[in-house]
């Protein structure tokens, strides 16, 4: 388990680690926490010719408060975001979502963009990210654009992001102050990927629900809106009966694939139960915290 | 009457190795420097069964860095193959060479090795060996391997290794007779050790002298070292197996890998060290795994649930190589043995049968076969206490064998040297407040909630004499170890054994026992151990034995130096020996405490000699002993573990658990809990957990920890474990053996309480580990 020969280059700057890629082609790397592409390269699953270590270019970590967005540099670590007084107030979702990321050492090396970019349906983030329709920016040789989740993930560990582009900032809007948030998931063991994962956010009015998002990790290639389950809650409101059928929807929608720890049915199940405890667990923060 | 340290034994003492092992400064084989060592990277064979054709070594060998690249052909001169030789009936040995040639015969099989200058060259040099492999159909399903080929071993004829078979009394007309039989088909998945340190060794040989030096992960340097003396044809004397700090065996590591003889035959081949540190892939795939048995079983119990008799076939998935030195019978019979429990069984057939599949090698892990005999028993006896309407310690307090009965031979022969079993379930249950357990059981069920108690009961035979040996049939000594015990002139006790320790404490409860039987001060003791050149002979530490055996090799000749030490001490204080107290390291005449000279005085008059001494006693204060228990002692548990099921998800939640254990006079409860803790640990691992998996086709698909789940802390529930303390009759200073119980118990506990909890809903285990998935599926058909 010692990693194939690679290259090392630790640039300073996003232009010159586009340069770097652009050089490599295909062949090389990004390096930001390292906590899923060190134990690839270990397992010589991960074959690159060069390593290209993020960790020493200026202005990529760190918290922004802007136009009603939360910006996190891609290097900023799950810790810092963990423990973020803004994120905190703005985005509690994804302060509850990273206390089930893995372990402490993990989120002291692991990073928002890093999580992101990697794509393991599994992962909390990228189940935030569709969740609260946020956006994701990146840069390459022709310049910045900005992408959306729905335009981001393909399928597993699959990204639209060029060979030759960086990942360089999240931006998630804030949340109503007054909607209701919970991040629910399965897994074997404390730490352990989602088997299934689900983010929830609703904002209400009485009995009325004005604003549902459902998305999940785990139930599929990408990160999963349930946008037929938001809509149930959107006409039929807060009540059990609604709950119940939304998260009957949201087992319909998802098309999981079995492995080793779960079945596709288990994880349908799993789908749907763990969409109504999300939801109502949300219900129980309505109006504002 | 001469007055020990008794508080020593028995004392909560921290452990004295702690301050280098939690601090990061222990030394283990990765540590070790030899000048000009070489690094070693195994080819292994990516298929579960191939011919092995050409093997190219041209690219690797052009590889800057490397040294050397082997296969088994260069190794055949230098190193017999391992071979595990048994007396028993039917048993046919396989034999395991170094390096595979030939056939590989599970996937992580080693063909090739590269040696270089860094463990990276030497992998990086790996990936270019060119092996020309001809794959073969894979054996993995065991029932279908027993009655047909393909054959594992095709010069055998058949993938059946071994059969037993044990039956007492008169079975049919006991089922005959029966008023109620409860019956299943019971599956305790694969499991692997996972000891926190890969496997690894260093391999020195002095081209000067002649001499080998392997340094090993091992649990049995003296093991090792008497078979290296065979398979490399070399003088005993010549090899010295050292085993440094190492980090967990759990019985994995009581095993000859082939690593090990192919490491050695490289060093003596090359002249240079060399090093082979695992990791954990190379782990997964090779060291030995455990349990993988189909046991089909039947309880016949009268109307108010005695047993009558027992009956059960068990199949067991032994992989590819029966292992040195156990055999493939270690982990198959002893189900088998243990299957009567601590009950008294009129009448029993237990048959097993051992299948070779192409799958890693079986060898023995912590509680050996006996996990699978407590989930079978006591799954079958809550089955008829729940048929019968009786309470699951009620039905268990009717067939326990009484103190009265000891000693008691079991149903398959095992003797029970004591027999506390009853008082270890009113222990547990006193402990667990067990009738308010089943108040809150049925507040859970009226609110909907699946909540549930299991009782786990069993015993196990420790500390094995040469009577009963460890592994039947086997060609080797398993039940004696010696102690040397000695005081040097500067008055500080050497302790050396030829056990070895992966973490357990043996150099605090051994230097307990040799300080409260000397009458020295703890702290003047010091346990060497884990080294075939420093010591007394013995085998090393496996099977719940060092307690024991080394305990009591400990006790003869702590007793033997201080009654010298005593001898010398009426000397110089002209007294009689009969008239002296020794405790603390100070020898005074009773009742004239100033009268008195401390141990280290009495060993400088032992090594100056002259006047100081009696007349002719002979100068020293040392002494070598030897122990041997004979049959060995039983050590029992009850167990209880609460549980409360997610139905929803499918999920377990342990509340809370409870263990009453006899292991006898306790010589440090500290470590005695930490031996149980750490065992339940294990033991919620096989029942919630871990599951080795391999496909139809050989392939492992565990092959990380990602996949192969470790239970973590946050697994763990609260717990409570007591001691009964009863000493043993039978063992010299009353110790029974610990360091498997806690794996013994939990499994069966853990399923009794699901069952509990879902009785309602008539699920009842029958498959370890119970996964969320697993669950699930048994829900869903309600």
């Amino acid at each position: 388990m010692k990693p194939p020969k690679f290259d090392y280059h630790a640039p300073t700057t996003v232009d010159e680690a586009i340069t770097l890629l652009s050089r490599y082609g295909d062949d090389a790397k990004l390096l930001a926490g390292g906590q899923s592409l060190m134990p690839l390269l270990n397992f010589r699953l991960a074959r690159p010719a060069a390593l290209i270590d993020l960790n020493r270019v200026e202005g990529l970590a760190g918290i922004r408060e802007v136009d009603g967005q939360v910006r996190f540099g891609a290097m900023t670590r799950q810790r810092a975001i963990e423990f973020s007084p803004v994120v905190a107030r703005r985005l509690p979702l994804l302060v509850e979502a990273t206390k089930l990321v893995g372990h402490l050492p993990i989120r002291s090396r692991g990073t928002i963009g890093g999580s992101i970019a990697h794509a393991d349906p599994a992962a909390e983030y990228p189940a935030v990210l569709a969740a609260l329709d946020g956006e994701v920016v990146v840069r390459g040789p022709r310049g910045e654009r900005v992408v959306k989740p729905a335009d981001f993930f393909q399928t597993y560990l699959t990204t639209t992001l060029g060979r030759d582009e960086v990942l360089t900032e999240v931006r998630l809007p804030a949340m109503d102050g007054k909607a209701g948030w919970a991040f629910e998931e399965f897994s074997r063991r404390h730490g352990d990927f989602a088997l299934v994962g689900i983010a929830a956010i609703v904002a209400g009015d009485g009995a009325r629900c004005t604003m549902a998002r459902l998305a999940t990790a785990g139930a599929g290639p990408v990160p999963v809106r349930l946008r037929a389950a938001e809509r149930i809650l959107e006409s039929q409101g807060l009540g059990d009966a609604a709950i119940e059928a939304a998260a009957a929807r949201a087992a319909e929608i998802v098309e999981p694939d079995s492995d080793l720890h779960a079945s596709a049915a288990y994880r349908k199940n799993l789908t749907r139960v763990l969409t109504e405890r999300a939801v109502r667990r949300a219900v129980t923060r309505l109006g504002g915290r | 009457m001469i007055s020990r340290s008794p508080s020593l034994i028995g004392a909560r003492v921290t452990r004295v190795e702690d301050a280098r092992l939690l601090t990061g400064r222990g030394r283990y084989v990765a540590d070790l420097d030899a000048p000009g060592a070489v690094h070693v990277a195994f080819v292994r064979s990516p298929h579960a069964a191939a011919h092995v054709g050409r093997i190219d070594v041209t690219r690797a060998l052009a590889e800057p860095g490397v040294v050397a690249c082997l296969t088994a052909a260069d190794l055949a001169p230098l190193a017999r193959p391992i071979r595990a030789e048994s007396r028993t009936r039917g048993y046919r040995a396989t034999d395991l060479g170094a390096l595979a040639s030939g056939v590989v015969r599970h996937q992580g099989e080693a063909v090739a090795a590269v040696v270089a200058e860094s463990r990276y060259v030497a992998e990086d040099a790996a990936d270019l060996v060119g092996v020309d492999w001809e794959p073969l159909p894979a054996v993995t399903d065991p029932r279908a391997a027993a009655a047909a080929g393909p054959f594992v071993h095709a010069d055998l004829g058949t993938n059946v290794i071994l059969e037993r078979e044990f039956r007492t009394g008169e079975v049919e007309p006991a089922f005959r007779a029966a008023t109620l039989v409860v019956a299943d088909r019971f599956r305790f998945h694969r499991h692997a050790a996972i000891a926190m340190e890969n496997r690894a060794c260093l391999a020195a040989w002095d081209t000067g002298r002649g001499d080998l030096t392997l340094h090993s992960t091992t649990q049995i340097p003296g093991m090792i070292r008497d078979a290296l003396a065979d398979i490399l044809d070399l003088p005993g004397h010549r090899i010295r197996v050292v085993a440094p700090d190492v980090g967990g065996g759990f019985g994995m590591k009581t095993i000859l890998y082939p690593e090990e003889v192919a490491v050695a035959a490289i060093a003596r081949r090359l002249g240079r060290p060399v090093k082979w540190i695992g990791d954990r892939r190379e782990d997964l795939l090779t060291s030995s795994q455990a349990w993988d048995e189909q046991v089909d079983a039947e309880l016949a119990v009268d109307g108010v649930g005695h047993i009558l008799g027992l009956r059960a076939t068990v199949l067991c998935d032994v992989g590819a190589y029966s292992m040195y030195p156990w055999t493939a019978s270690i982990e198959a019979v002893q189900v088998i043995s243990f299957l009567p429990g601590p009950y008294r069984v009129p009448a029993y057939r237990g048959a097993v049968q051992a299948v070779a599949t192409n799958k890693a090698p079986m060898g023995p892990y912590r509680g050996v076969g006996r996990p699978v005999s407590a989930f079978v028993v006591e799954g079958l006896l809550d089955r008829a206490a729940r048929r019968l309407q009786l309470d699951p310690g009620e039905i268990r307090r009717r067939n326990f064998v009484r103190p009265d009965e000891a000693p008691y031979r079991s149903a398959s022969g095992v003797v029970w040297d004591t027999a506390t079993f009853a008082e270890c379930l009113e222990r547990a249950c006193r402990i667990a407040d067990y009738e308010g357990l089943r108040r809150q059981q049925q507040e859970a069920r009226a609110a909907g909630r699946s909540f549930g108690i299991g009782i786990a009961s069993y015993v196990e035979l420790t500390g094995v004499g040469s009577a009963i040996p460890a592994s039947p049939g086997a060609d080797i000594s398993t039940g004696t170890e010696g102690a040397t015990v000695r005081v040097d002139a500067s008055g500080t006790v050497t302790a050396t054994f030829a056990i070895a320790s992966q973490g357990q404490g043996h150099e605090t409860t051994l230097a307990q026992v040799v300080a409260g039987t000397l009458g020295a001060r703890l702290g003047d003791v010091r346990v060497v151990h884990g080294d075939t050149a420093a010591g007394p002979i013995g085998s090393g530490t496996y099977a719940s034995r060092t307690a024991v055996i080394a305990g009591g090799a400990a006790v003869r000749a702590a007793e033997a130096v201080r009654d010298k030490a005593l001898v010398i001490a009426a000397h110089l204080l002209e007294a009689s020996a009969s008239d002296l107290d020794v405790a603390d390291g100070v020898i005074s005449v009773r009742g004239a405490g100033d009268r008195r000279v401390t141990l280290r005085e009495v060993a400088r008059a032992a090594y100056a000699a002259g006047r100081r001494l009696p007349h002719g006693l002979e100068p020293g204060l040392e002494a070598t002993r030897y122990y041997d228990p004979y049959f060995g002692t039983a050590s029992g548990a009850t167990h209880i573990a609460v549980v409360e099921i997610d139905r929803a998800v499918a999920a377990v939640r342990l509340h809370r658990y409870v263990i009453a254990e006899d292991c006898g006079r306790v010589i440090n409860p500290l470590v005695v809990e930490g031996q149980t803790i750490g065992g339940l640990a294990q033991g919620v691992g096989a029942a919630l957990l871990e599951e080795v998996v391999y496909d139809g086709g050989g392939q492992l698909l565990t092959g990380t920890l990602l996949d192969y789940l470790v239970p973590m802390a946050t697994d763990m529930p609260p717990i409570t474990v007591e001691h009964l303390d009863r000493p043993s009759p039978s063992t010299l200073g009353g110790f029974r053996g610990v360091g498997e119980g806690g794996t013994i118990g939990a499994p069966a506990a853990i399923a009794n309480a699901v069952s509990d909890a879902l009785a309602p809903l008539g699920i009842e285990i029958t498959e370890l580990p119970i996964t969320p998935e697993r669950l699930f599926q048994l829900l869903a058909v309600c």
